[in-house]
């Protein structure tokens, strides 16, 4: 397992540089640049600036200077478009934001989306289990983008509960809503997963067994029956927690939660080359790190899995 | 930018010493001012920077112009009025400007303001160094060796510009500017504190750094989600502020602010496209419309690399006649626009746009003549004119382009395919003449009709089209020292008008929501929109 472990780190550092060599092309190569504008600057005005952000130099310089600058210093260099900041206050600011209402997303969605999941399954074909799957059907077909706008107008313009969007700190009146914009679809999908795997499981050999031996429902479930059927949702849970956290640009255009989704977007628009960098490499070691604990995770619960 | 500006020359040419009188907001007698005075609006994007020196955005200005204050300021109707500066002089032929400054004006940590930190602020605008922008706007306000700071060839502190005591501040022209003092309320001309900017670097806009001289202080910024602003008890003219608390709030889509408008949130916000007619209905108060220095063209690419069709005049006039502009008005948009004739918009200050030929025909009599010019320029069913019409991605920008080529299609037979792109991809592509026919919009950089028309001379650098005419260039060139430019600019459009170089499609408006208490003291006649949170005050109502 510790081996396994090490070779995944061992890997993970050249997937890293070939993600932002990668990204690096991709954004030289994209027409236009961070200084394009309807008024295009006179020429000694634009020279002045690259110098001073060093984009007159080679394009291999500069990505030698960026990754060095990365590796020796932690500093993901300056912002191009916001001038008073650079790319390491744009992720302190955006990160904690969507890192708080992607993990309540999380929990809501794994909670919510586990037990109707299980609850459908266990009443299986009854008015419960439709009733189950009406609602995850119906959560997965409406997307956030159509779901945001209408949280909004029923809970600030008609109920006046919440306010329609801001931070404020991450106060609680103001996670709830992107929360559920944000949860609804992902909580869909895991309940019909476990769903479906729970009934696989309840159908197998092991539980017509404990069920021959009397044991009760509430042990055959929780005790036998869950965590195999729990390996197809952790599976899912990888990539939809690096989903979450790694925020929506949806979320953040509706209730200007000032999250790194929206950043990651504005960025690519506006040739902000550092920004776009620095969010990629982010998001890329997200990805790495989860897939890694999911394997992790996996090996933990199905002893019959050995690396 | 290059060229000339000529701001509101009509106040500042042939005098010699100008004291105006002050004044923030002036609130009417018998007004019974609500217990309420805050104000919240909404900004589509977080601004670029709230240092001087540095801002380029629209929303970054209107933050600096309530934090920072310069020499100058504009009234409701955007009139020149004293700012940090009680009182100002040309002198030399209007190559010396002397500024005489106000004692009381004092830093936000209770240092006074003195003619040594505008000096401190206008080289650091040109060092090289500082890699503004908006380093170009120091050359444009024609200061002797601005040129050569930019280009690194000579110090900053040779820059025409010098404090020979702490209240009086000396400008050195290369070119008698007779509009200089206008340039100084632009936001790259305001003071800003050297020791603050030496000691925190680039940290120094943070809230718990910045030190600021104008009426309001930064007491909150979070990135991407709200800015605060609260009155400065040490502004000069603190007594006549009103309204207390100032409040951005960064919201990315025009209806999710229109809901939280309603909701109570903002005070001011954007109108979604179409919707205005809606709300003047429904809450004729609130909803606001009125002219804006804006322009909505398409280009015809005049180069060597556009379509040999357009290089005959007969079809860029038939193209221009036959869109109606009252549909795209009146029925694409709503928002209270103007149907364009000229480049120039009417609401330009001192400028009365020509009475050209084709504005005073009916529809039907242009769509006439403009099926007998294509006709004569042998384009017809048989022989189809085609071109591409590009526009950068947005609902809005397609909606009027599928009406325009349907119009061209029905009236003339034209087949105009329609093709977007992303906006940086967009301006590339236009600034290479990669294009056949694009749209484009231009917003004067102040209020005179130079800022428009010196698009469409030869050598402007924003002239995407390169259309070239040497009567325009020699008309331009002539305004800037001509003592009533406007004979000019009116000759010029006249010409464009028979050329027809673009297509003006309507002039801009400012559409918005505003709160019903605040409609009183938004300065509506502004047409730059150049508004100071210290004039507005909230009405009870």
């Amino acid at each position: 397992m510790f081996r396994f472990i090490l070779r995944r780190i061992a890997i993970a550092i050249p997937t890293m540089l070939i993600l932002i060599i990668i990204s690096f092309v991709l954004i030289k190569s994209a027409p236009g640049g961070p200084f394009t504008s309807e008024r295009p600057l006179p020429e000694q005005v634009l020279a002045n600036i690259e110098a001073k952000y060093g984009l007159d130099k080679p394009y291999h310089q500069q990505l030698i200077d960026y990754i060095v600058g990365i590796v020796t210093r932690g500093d993901f260099g300056p912002s191009f478009r916001y001038k008073d900041r650079t790319v390491n206050d744009v992720i302190a600011q955006g990160f904690p934001v969507t890192l708080t209402y992607g993990f309540w997303s999380f929990i809501v969605a794994v909670s919510v989306g586990v037990s109707l999941g299980i609850i459908a399954a266990i009443f299986h074909n009854s008015w419960i289990d439709y009733f189950a799957v009406g609602i995850s059907i119906g959560a997965q077909v409406l997307p956030n983008f159509v779901m945001a706008p209408i949280l909004v107008i029923i809970f600030t313009l008609w109920l006046n509960w919440l306010p329609g969007g801001g931070w404020h700190g991450g106060q609680w009146q103001y996670i709830i809503m992107p929360v559920i914009a944000l949860s609804t679809s992902y909580m869909a999908s895991i309940a019909r997963i476990m769903r479906s795997s729970m009934l696989e499981v309840l159908n197998s050999n092991f539980i017509r067994t404990a069920k021959a031996k009397g044991l009760s429902w509430r042990r055959i479930i929780f005790k036998h029956a869950l965590k195999p059927a729990l390996l197809p949702v952790i599976t899912y849970l990888g990539p939809a927690f690096v989903g979450m956290i790694t925020g929506s640009v949806v979320i953040d255009m509706y209730f200007s939660t000032g999250g790194i989704g929206r950043e990651f977007v504005n960025s690519a628009l506006n040739r902000d080359y550092s920004v776009i960098m620095g969010i990629t490499i982010l998001f890329g070691f997200l990805t790495i790190s989860f897939n890694l604990l999911v394997d992790i995770l996996y090996a933990w619960i199905d002893p019959k899995i050995r690396y | 930018m290059k060229s000339v500006m000529k701001i509101l020359t009509a106040a500042l040419v042939g005098t010699t010493f100008l004291v105006a009188p002050t004044f923030a907001a002036k609130v009417p007698e018998g007004v019974k001012l609500a217990e309420d005075q805050t104000f919240t609006y909404r900004a589509l994007d977080e601004h670029s920077s709230i240092d001087p020196q540095i801002v380029e955005d629209v929303s970054g200005s209107d933050i600096i112009r309530d934090l920072f204050e310069g020499l100058l300021n504009q009234d409701a109707n955007g009139n020149l009025i004293p700012g940090v500066a009680e009182s100002w002089e040309a002198s030399n032929g209007n190559l010396t400007y002397t500024f005489k400054l106000r004692k009381n004006a004092k830093w936000s940590n209770g240092d006074p303001v003195t003619a040594h930190d505008f000096v401190y602020a206008w080289r650091r605008l040109a060092d090289p160094e500082t890699a503004s922008p908006y380093s170009w706007y120091i050359e444009l306000m024609s200061l002797e060796n601005a040129k050569e700071v930019l280009a690194g060839e000579k110090d900053p502190s040779e820059l025409g510009v010098s404090a020979p005591d702490d209240y009086t501040l000396v400008v050195n022209l290369t070119a008698p500017l007779p509009y200089f003092a206008a340039m100084t309320t632009h936001a790259s001309t305001f003071p800003t504190p050297q020791k603050i900017i030496e000691k925190y670097g680039k940290e120094w806009t943070k809230p718990e750094n910045i030190v600021s001289n104008g009426a309001y202080v930064l007491t909150e910024h979070v990135p991407n989600e709200r800015l605060v602003r609260e009155r400065n008890p040490l502004y000069w003219n603190d007594a006549e502020t009103v309204i207390e608390k100032v409040t951005v709030l960064v919201i990315n889509d025009d209806n999710t602010a229109l809901t939280r408008y309603f909701a109570g949130e903002l005070d001011r916000t954007e109108i979604p496209s179409g919707e205005y007619p809606r709300l003047k209905e429904e809450y004729p108060d609130q909803a606001l419309s009125f002219p804006r220095l804006c322009s909505y063209y398409y280009t015809f690419n005049l180069s060597d690399s556009g379509p040999e069709a357009f290089k005959d005049k007969r079809v860029r006039q038939a193209l221009s006649y036959a869109l109606d502009r009252n549909i795209i008005t009146e029925q694409v948009l709503k928002g209270g626009q103007f149907p364009a004739y000229t480049f120039t918009p009417a609401a330009t200050a001192n400028f009365t746009p020509p009475d050209v030929e084709y504005a005073k025909m009916t529809q039907a009599e242009r769509d006439a003549k403009a099926k007998e010019l294509m006709e004569a320029a042998g384009y017809n069913a048989d022989n189809p004119l085609k071109f591409e019409l590009l526009y950068n991605t947005s609902e809005g920008h397609k909606k009027i382009a599928t009406v325009a080529a349907q119009m061209w299609k029905q009236k003339l037979g034209v087949e105009a395919t329609l093709a977007n792109q992303e906006w940086k991809v967009f301006l590339e592509t236009r600034s290479k003449q990669d294009f056949e026919l694009a749209r484009s919009g231009w917003c004067g950089d102040y209020n005179e009709a130079s800022t428009f028309l010196d698009l469409m001379t030869t050598p402007s650098g924003y002239n995407d089209g390169k259309f070239s005419n040497a009567e325009i260039d020699k008309l331009m060139q002539d305004a800037r020292t001509a003592a009533d430019p406007n004979a000019n600019y009116t000759k010029v459009e006249e010409i464009m008008a028979e050329e027809m170089p673009i297509i003006p499609v309507y002039h801009y408006t400012a559409v918005f929501m505003l709160d019903p208490g605040l409609v009183d003291s938004w300065p509506v006649n502004n047409v730059e929109q150049n508004w100071y949170s210290r004039d507005l005050y909230r009405v009870e109502k």
